[in-house]
């Protein structure tokens, strides 16, 4: 009976995904060469060249992990690809860059097989409750006493008899390795990603070396409170005092010297920087100063404009200060083949099938208005060829959908010709420059 | 070699103290490392060795630091189930170490299995001994930290095996070249003048 079911579980995870395609997320890396060269088409990125080696010399510095309190800008038109060359770069830095420091260290782990775990409320329902866990491996057995965050954090992790675990006994920190073989056969609808492994032989308690990756704050955190690692896994942090902060500051240089820990400088990643106002811009000053500050990436769209909070002009609404400290990387309109190489992309991104004459037309509409509107009209058309029964999205479909929606351009046509039949029009026409502050 | 241990505690700073019938001897090493001894003061038997490693590798930068490592003897610490998160429990077999004058010897308490259960035996590699059980109820590997300082493998029929009172006991016959270095330590010791631990002047303000 349960067997079934386990199968029907498995479908419902294939058909429902477990991330939403996001506007970038064809995005893999920056497309480099080995020498840094960019590649035409690689990794989602199109076209961009020039920008992309740029980046890519910028991630070297950053993996180099050498220098800090850099900070690049990335300028360009709309829709020309400063989030996505700032998304590539975020994929090719990988996910233990942001801001951290490595040591590696041997622990004690708890690794076994779960027997038995039981847990006891007291009668009264209030008070402390009371475990016991029997973890065993093929050659024996061990009862542990547990405490009151260990029987919360087993409960959390729907840790049950038969399943393999680790414990790190200096952080309390549990990880499921997976089901026992010998459980394999139990009748038990499991999901998909259920593991089976092998129970683990010899002595329950092991020394392993382990590398930790944790960030400037969770050293903090774990040295400011005295319960140590599970301060954290709670979310209460509290306040950190500045004597804390000087003395981890120097322990990690201490341990720098020494070749235990290696900081990875981080980036920080500002899209729309234009919308910062001066306070910021000075504080920004201030901080890429510090030597331990991150990579600092900025992206604008804008050309000459006000800077927030003054009467003062400047390019790209950044301060002439911040902006003599910047790297700058400028991004170009794109061509018409880019286009249509990214309009590929996406379609594949997004599970679309269409034909050669629909790509085409849909390149002219992304040269005539933009990337973004031609993008989003990937969906739509696909959806419109569906309900006509169609497997492929073609000619007709894109201009159904290109008559259903409008374009920036169109849509302000029609409010110039229309402007007098909307609403608060008495006050007057508002200014054709948006104001940003 | 063996004298490279004597050495080593030659080297070592060394602070003597007598208190409740023993005589508690207290290395501090050139790397920062302590070790504490603690002899009977009638028969000169070794009851405790435990260690303090610097702490070289711990984001935690104050608390770790205390706890001892217990090499003889038995750590009698308050248990305190809340702060560890968790802890063997007390009906769990226990390994001690505790030597005799002529032997290593390793308890394991709470083994109520007859002595045909446990098969004890040297590590391939002579550098550990093995406890299995039959039933698979309990498994230990060890070492002789004295007999790796001094770098002699060991040796399977060094070994007895004696079970009563719900205890097994490991015992390993010592070489004669360790009893010899334990004697040059002996001596080394009694040569120490130790502090008498009495009432200390204390006049409290």
């Amino acid at each position: 009976m349960a067997v079934p079911s386990a199968e029907t579980v498995k479908e419902v995870r294939e058909v429902t995904r477990i991330e939403r395609i996001g506007a970038h997320s064809h995005i893999r890396g920056l497309g480099l060469d080995d020498a840094l060269e960019a590649r035409n088409v690689s990794q989602g990125m199109v076209g961009q060249v020039d920008a992309r080696r740029a980046a890519g010399v910028i991630l070297e510095i950053i993996k180099e992990g050498k220098i800090a309190g850099r900070a690049i800008l990335i300028a360009g038109h709309p829709g020309t690809g400063k989030t996505a060359i700032a998304m590539g770069m975020a994929q090719a830095l990988g996910t233990d860059t942001p801001f951290t420091s490595i040591a590696g260290e041997e622990t004690e782990i708890i690794e076994g097989e779960v027997v038995e775990i039981q847990i006891d409320r007291p009668a009264t329902g209030t008070g402390a409750k009371v475990g016991k866990l029997t973890l065993k491996t093929t050659e024996m057995e061990t009862i542990y006493d547990l405490g009151q965050k260990m029987i919360e954090s087993l409960t959390k992790e729907k840790v049950s008899a038969g399943d393999i675990i680790t414990i790190d006994k200096a952080s309390g920190k549990i990880t499921k390795l997976g089901r026992s073989f010998t459980r394999a056969r139990d009748y038990d609808a499991m999901g998909a990603q259920t593991k089976f492994v092998q129970c683990p032989e010899g002595e329950l308690q092991k020394r392993k070396e382990v590398v930790h990756t944790v960030t400037l704050h969770e050293i903090d955190v774990i040295n400011s409170r005295t319960q140590g690692f599970l301060a954290l896994f709670s979310g209460d942090t509290g306040e950190i005092k500045s004597e804390v902060r000087e003395q981890i500051n120097s322990k990690v240089a201490e341990w720098r010297e020494e070749g235990k820990a290696e900081i990875v400088p981080g980036v920080l990643f500002i899209d729309e920087v234009h919308m910062l106002d001066i306070e910021c811009f000075s504080f920004l000053n201030r901080a890429l100063e510090s030597d331990m500050s991150p990579i600092l990436i900025m992206a604008t769209n804008r050309g000459i404009t006000r800077i927030r909070g003054t009467q003062y002009q400047s390019p790209h609404g950044i301060p002439i200060d911040l902006l003599d400290r910047l790297l700058i990387i400028s991004t170009t309109p794109y061509s018409e083949k880019e286009i249509k190489q990214i309009l590929n992309i996406r379609c594949e991104e997004e599970d679309v099938e269409m034909t050669d004459d629909a790509l085409t037309v849909l390149t002219r509409i992304g040269m005539e208005t933009s990337l973004r509107y031609s993008i989003q009209l990937i969906t739509a058309a696909n959806l419109v060829s569906r309900k006509r029964k169609g497997t492929e999205v073609e000619v007709d479909d894109i201009k159904r959908v290109y008559s259903l929606f409008l374009d920036e351009s169109r849509s302000t046509q029609f409010l110039k010709e229309y402007q007098q039949a909307f609403m608060f029009n008495e006050l007057g026409a508002p200014g054709d420059t948006m104001d940003t502050s | 070699m063996a004298n490279t241990w004597i050495e080593k505690l030659r080297s070592a700073q060394k602070t003597c103290l007598l208190q409740d019938g023993r005589k508690k001897v207290h290395f501090t090493f050139s790397d920062g490392g302590e070790m504490a001894e603690e002899y009977d003061v009638r028969t000169d038997e070794l009851l405790v060795r435990k260690w303090r490693k610097k702490l070289n590798n711990s984001f935690a930068t104050k608390q770790t630091s205390e706890q001892w490592e217990y090499e003889i003897g038995e750590q009698l610490a308050p248990r305190n189930l809340e702060s560890a998160g968790l802890m063997e429990s007390l009906s769990n077999p226990i390994f001690v170490r505790k030597d005799s004058s002529t032997a290593f010897i390793g308890r394991v308490r709470n083994l109520p299995f007859p002595i045909e259960t446990y098969m004890v035996t040297v590590d391939e590699d002579k550098k550990n001994i093995v406890i299995r059980t039959t039933n698979k109820k309990y498994y230990k590997k060890f070492d002789i930290p004295d007999m790796l300082r001094a770098q002699i493998p060991l040796d399977q029929n060094s070994i007895s095996v004696a079970h009563a009172n719900n205890t097994l006991i490991v015992s390993y016959k010592k070489p004669k070249a360790i009893i010899d270095m334990e004697k040059q330590i002996q001596t080394e010791i009694k040569k120490m003048k130790a502090a008498k631990d009495g009432d200390v002047d204390c006049t409290p303000s």
